[in-house]
C-alpha cells in the first residue's frame, strides 16, 4: 500500500504527550501533519516544530476551524476537560477523533484486543472517537486479558504503574483521579469484573524510572501455564506497535487465588527520553488505532 | 503547656506496622483512651492512607470506613484525622465518604517534589470546609528552597498548615530547626513536624520542631509506625512536661502506649543496624528486609547498597529497584 494518500491529522496540545505525536507522525510516512495546535503564542511545543508543519496555531481549536477541510481526523493530547468542547466541534465537521485524554467520551480500545473482545472493535462511522484510556490502561489490558483467557471467575483486579516524575506533564498532574477512573473503567470491561483498583505513583527517582505496570488478578482457578503462554504470545503483538514493551515478571501465582504480572515500556526516545515509555505507549496505541480506523473505513476522506 | 498541639499517628502510620491488620475494635479501645489524654488530634487508617489497601502497599484487615466509624463514635473533643495520597486516593471514592462520615482534618499527602497534584483535592477538601493538611513526604529530599516552593503551591490551593515528614528519619535537630523556620519565615502558614527514629533522634526532632515554632507535632504511641517508628508520643509529652514544669496528663498518655505495648508485643518498632544505616542514606526504611535478603544473596554491603539507593533517589514503592541496583553494584 505504498502508494495510499497519507492520513492528514491534526494535533491539538503541545505539551509532552503532544509533541511527542508531532514528532512520531512526522516522520510516518503514512500520515501528514497538517495542524499543531496550541493556546500560547510563546509555546515551546510549537516553536520545536517551526517550518515543519503546515499550520501552527497558537489560538486553540478556534484556530483550526478554517483549516478542518484539510483534514481526516484530529488527536487531542489536551485535557479531559477542554475535550468534550473540542468534540463537539470536531463531530459536527464529521472527523475522527483518537482521545488521549482520560475523559472517558470515545471507545475505548486498546489495539491489540480488537477482534478479541466483543467491546472492543472499530467503529464504522467516519467521525469516530476512540479513547486511548490511559498509560496504565493501555500496558495491563493485554496482560489482562491473557491471563483472563486462562482463568474461571475473576473476582477482583488491581492495576498500579509507576512512572517518572518527570514524564508526567501538568495535565496528567492535575488529572490524578480521571486518569484512575478511566483505567478502572476499562479494566472492568476486559474483565467483567466490578471490584477493580487502579494505583498511580509518580516517581521523582534518578536516573528516571522506565515505566512499570503490576496486574494483580484475584480468579477462582487458573491454568497458569496457558496464562503465561498467552502473555507472551500477546507482548509479541503489541510489541508490533510498542517496540518498548516487555514483560519483566511472567504470570505467577502471587498467593492463593492471585495472579501477578509484570509489565515495563522502555519509550522510543523520540521527544521525551526513554523513560517516557508511559506517553509512548498510548501515542503508539493512537497511531495503530488511526490507520486501522482509516484503512477500515476505506477512505482517506480526501477532497 | 507548649503551644504545639499533638497529632497522634499510632493508628494509620502504626499499621505500617502491624502490616495492616488494624481492627475497629482495637481504634474503639484506643480511641477511648486517647480521648481523655487531650490528644489534639487521631489520624486512623492504611499505612499509606484512604483508599491506599492493595496488593501493591498491603490489604487492610478493614475498610477504611469500618475503621473510620469507630474512631468516629468515640472521638468527642479530639479530632478525627486521615491521612490520602493523590494517586491511591480520589475525591469520589475516598474523600467524599470521609466527608461524609464527619472526619475533621485531612492530610494530602505527595512526594516532597511534587505537591502539585495535591491540587485538586486539596481545593475540593478546602471548598468543602474540611481543615486541610499538606503533607509534603520524605522532605529530606530537596532543599528549603525547594521545600518552601513546595509548600507555598499547597498553601495556595488551600492549606492550612505544612507538615514536614522524615519519612526515612534522616534529618537531625539542627535540620528540622532550619526547615521549620525557612516555611514560616516564607509563608503565613502553621507548620507541622512528622519524625522517624531511624537515628535515635525522633523525639530530638520534635522538640527541635517544638522549639522552632511548630503548631503540630506528631507522634505514636510506643513509637508505633514504619521502619525504625515513630516519635514516641508519650515521651513528647514527658520531655515537654520537664521543659514547662507540667506534668498535667502524662498518667492518659502513658496508658495509651501501655495499650499498644501489651496489644502488640511483637510489633513494636525499635532502631536496628539497618534501620540506622537507611536513615544514614535518607532510603525509605521500609526497604530493609529486601535489603538484607538481597545483599545476603549477592553478597553486596548492606551500607553500600543502602548509599546507593540514595544516590539513585529510590522512593517507597519501587522494591524491584534494588536488585537491579546490586547488580550494578556488582559489575563496577
Amino acid at each position: 500500500m505504498e502508494s495510499a494518500p497519507p492520513i492528514r491529522v491534526a494535533i491539538i496540545g503541545t505539551g509532552n504527550i503532544g509533541t511527542d505525536l508531532c514528532y512520531r507522525m512526522l516522520r510516518d510516512r503514512r500520515f501528514e501533519v497538517v495542524a499543531l495546535v496550541g493556546r500560547r503564542h510563546d509555546s515551546p511545543g510549537l516553536e520545536m516544530f517551526r517550518g515543519q508543519v503546515k499550520h501552527l496555531i497558537s489560538s486553540g481549536i478556534d484556530g483550526l476551524l478554517p483549516f478542518l477541510h484539510e483534514l481526516d481526523g484530529v488527536f487531542d493530547a489536551t485535557s479531559a476537560f477542554d475535550h468534550l468542547s473540542h468534540w463537539e466541534v470536531l463531530h459536527d465537521a464529521n472527523k475522527w477523533v483518537l482521545d488521549l485524554t482520560p475523559s472517558k467520551i470515545g471507545l475505548p480500545i486498546v489495539p491489540v484486543l480488537i477482534g478479541k473482545i466483543p467491546a472492543m472493535s472499530l467503529l464504522g462511522a467516519h467521525s469516530s472517537n476512540y479513547s486511548m484510556v490511559t498509560c496504565g490502561g493501555q500496558s495491563s489490558a493485554p496482560i489482562l486479558f491473557a491471563v483472563a483467557k486462562a482463568s474461571k471467575v475473576i473476582s477482583e483486579v488491581e492495576v498500579s504503574s509507576s512512572i517518572a516524575a518527570l514524564s508526567a506533564g501538568p495535565a496528567t498532574r492535575l488529572n490524578l483521579d480521571q486518569y484512575i477512573e478511566s483505567t478502572e473503567g476499562l479494566i472492568s470491561l476486559i474483565s467483567g469484573c466490578a471490584n477493580v483498583k487502579a494505583i498511580l505513583v509518580l516517581n521523582p527517582a534518578e536516573p528516571p524510572v522506565m515505566m512499570r505496570t503490576t496486574i494483580n488478578i484475584k480468579v477462582e482457578s487458573c491454568n497458569l501455564e496457558e496464562a503465561q503462554a498467552n502473555a507472551h504470545q500477546i507482548v509479541l503483538e503489541v510489541q508490533k506497535y510498542v517496540p518498548g514493551y516487555e514483560l519483566v515478571v511472567e504470570p505467577y501465582l502471587q498467593s492463593p487465588g492471585t495472579i501477578s504480572a509484570t509489565v515495563k515500556v522502555t519509550g522510543a526516545g523520540y521527544v521525551l527520553p526513554e523513560y517516557a515509555g508511559n506517553l509512548d505507549i498510548i501515542n503508539s496505541a493512537a497511531v495503530e488505532i488511526a490507520v486501522l480506523h482509516n484503512s477500515a473505513s476505506g477512505v482517506v476522506n480526501h477532497k | 503547656m507548649i503551644n504545639s498541639r499533638l497529632y497522634d499517628v499510632t493508628l494509620r502510620d502504626g499499621n505500617h506496622a502491624l502490616r495492616h491488620t488494624l481492627t475497629s475494635k482495637f481504634v474503639t479501645s484506643y480511641c477511648e483512651k486517647a480521648e481523655k489524654s487531650g490528644v489534639w488530634a487521631v489520624e486512623v487508617g492504611h499505612g499509606n492512607g484512604l483508599g491506599a489497601s492493595s496488593y501493591l502497599v498491603g490489604k487492610s484487615a478493614e475498610t477504611d470506613i469500618a475503621l473510620l466509624m469507630a474512631a468516629r463514635s468515640t472521638l468527642k473533643n479530639a479530632k478525627l484525622a486521615v491521612h490520602s495520597i493523590p494517586g491511591f486516593a480520589t475525591i469520589k471514592r475516598d474523600l467524599i465518604p470521609a466527608l461524609d462520615l464527619g472526619v475533621d482534618i485531612f492530610r494530602v499527602a505527595t512526594h516532597v517534589s511534587e505537591a502539585d497534584v495535591s491540587q485538586k483535592h486539596i481545593e475540593f477538601l478546602a471548598n468543602n470546609g474540611a481543615n486541610v493538611h499538606g503533607v509534603l513526604m520524605m522532605s529530606h529530599m530537596i532543599d528549603i528552597k525547594g521545600l518552601v516552593l513546595q509548600a507555598t503551591l499547597m498553601h495556595k490551593y488551600g492549606a492550612s498548615a505544612i507538615i514536614l515528614m522524615d519519612s526515612a528519619g534522616y534529618f537531625t535537630p539542627t535540620d528540622v530547626a532550619e526547615r521549620v523556620s525557612g516555611i514560616k519565615n516564607a509563608l503565613e502558614i502553621e507548620v507541622g513536624f512528622h519524625a522517624h527514629n531511624n537515628l535515635g533522634l525522633g523525639i530530638g526532632n520534635a522538640l527541635s520542631a517544638i522549639h522552632e515554632g511548630a503548631s503540630v507535632i506528631d507522634g505514636a504511641s510506643m513509637g508505633l509506625g514504619a521502619g525504625a517508628g515513630n516519635a514516641q508520643l508519650e515521651n513528647i509529652v514527658a520531655a515537654t512536661s520537664r521543659e514547662s514544669a507540667d506534668s498535667s496528663n502524662i498518667y492518659e498518655f502513658l496508658e495509651m502506649s501501655k495499650l499498644v505495648e501489651d496489644s502488640y508485643p511483637n510489633n513494636l518498632p525499635r532502631t536496628t543496624s539497618s534501620s540506622t544505616q537507611s536513615g544514614l542514606a535518607g532510603v525509605f526504611s521500609g526497604y530493609a528486609p529486601q535489603v538484607r535478603a538481597i545483599s545476603d544473596e549477592l553478597g553486596v554491603d548492606t551500607g553500600v547498597l543502602w548509599k546507593e539507593m540514595a544516590n539513585r533517589k529510590l522512593v517507597a514503592g519501587q522494591e524491584s529497584m534494588i536488585r537491579e541496583i546490586a547488580q550494578d553494584l556488582m559489575n563496577l
